[in-house]
């Protein structure tokens, strides 16, 4: 499973970036429609749910984040090889 | 559950501030609450006043939103009418500990069987940033701009003296920790207090040199003492003074007779 950032709910606030432990988050740079730098998910290969099913683990970052923006989301074939 | 059965999701994206710890603790409240296998229909929320206490209203549920301080009395009232239901209040440091103090003191005292999820962001955060009386000794607020010069008080250990069957504290750092402990106080019959420490970056973090909920969140990391870790004589030094060292875990974790069963209510209600 692979975290996914709603761009319609996050409001930029970053914590994902501080607390994800495999540093899988990157400050933005763009603008999102709601008006917030949201973050990235630049590596989301480095997560420790990557290539995992059924219970996941850590889950940091989708207990922290204040605005329920980040949720887990099936990898295609080719994101499943890296 | 998915989380927006539980919550409304017509009234996201929510009111407060980016950053801000209430949306963590709902996150944590949420796993909890589906961990618990309690349902929706037979709870009730009850929230007072503050930036804390709109929480019950995002929750998919019958909520009660009452005066400012209140919110215990109103639960007790709530809890001795319909016995049945599961009673959970959320509410912050002012609510709880500065105009609903007695409230809270007597509602322990008593042991009426409630949840409480008290989100202590040390400060008045939803009027300006005024001092509250869980500030920290030397911080600044709008109301203290040389420092707060009075020791806060801690919520946790009042609860504790006087006779609340559960008590924990935890900061939005720890989330898991807090999900485990909100799990035990949803579950225990009797008052149960959970008492989370959370970040304000906004009025708090941005007069104290922390703007970034990240760097309050550090804050929080570095300056936390296991309470069943730490020596007795540190215990002693950090008790009253939050602004050194937040003592978290577990408090207490008892099993003292609640009001309903002392007055006889599940009989007649």
């Amino acid at each position: 499973m692979k975290p996914v950032i709603n761009p319609k709910l996050c409001k930029g606030c970053n914590i994902c970036v501080y607390i994800c432990p495999k540093k899988c988050y990157t400050k933005g740079t763009d603008i999102s429609e709601m008006g917030y730098f949201n973050a990235v998910v630049s590596f989301p290969e480095k997560c420790y749910n990557h290539n995992r099913e059924g219970k996941l683990i850590c889950e940091l970052c989708v207990l922290s984040c204040p605005d329920q923006a980040i949720s887990w989301h099936p990898e295609t074939e080719e994101e499943k090889k890296k | 559950m998915d989380i927006f059965e539980f919550y409304r999701k017509d009234r996201w994206p929510h009111v407060f501030c980016p950053g801000c710890g209430n949306g963590t603790v709902m996150n944590c409240f949420f796993r909890a609450f589906n961990e618990a296998g309690l349902s929706l229909d037979n709870t009730v929320f009850v929230g007072g006043i503050g930036c804390s206490s709109r929480v019950p209203l995002y929750i998919n549920s019958d909520a009660l939103h009452t005066t400012h301080g209140r919110a215990i009395a109103f639960a007790t009232g709530l809890k001795l009418a319909k016995p049945g239901l599961k009673v959970v209040v959320f509410t912050g440091d002012g609510d709880l500990g500065a105009i609903g103090g007695n409230h809270f003191i007597n509602g322990c005292r008593r042991n009426v069987d409630m949840t409480v999820i008290c989100i202590n962001n040390n400060i008045y955060g939803m009027t300006g940033g005024q001092a509250s009386i869980t500030t920290p000794h030397d911080f600044q607020s709008t109301t203290t701009p040389y420092g707060n010069k009075e020791y806060p008080f801690d919520l946790a250990e009042i609860a504790v003296a006087a006779g609340a069957n559960y008590v924990a504290r935890w900061t939005t750092r720890q989330v898991h920790e807090l999900t485990k402990s909100m799990k035990s106080a949803l579950q225990k019959r009797g008052f149960a207090l959970v008492e989370v420490v959370s970040q304000c970056p906004t009025n708090f973090g941005r007069r104290n040199k922390m703007a970034d909920p990240s760097q309050m969140l550090e804050w929080f990391k570095s300056n936390t003492v296991r309470r069943d870790k730490a020596k007795s004589a540190e215990l002693d030094h950090v008790d009253l003074n939050l602004a050194g060292q937040i003592t978290v875990g577990e408090f207490v974790d008892r099993n003292r007779e609640c009001y309903e069963e002392l007055i006889g209510v599940e009989k007649h209600g």
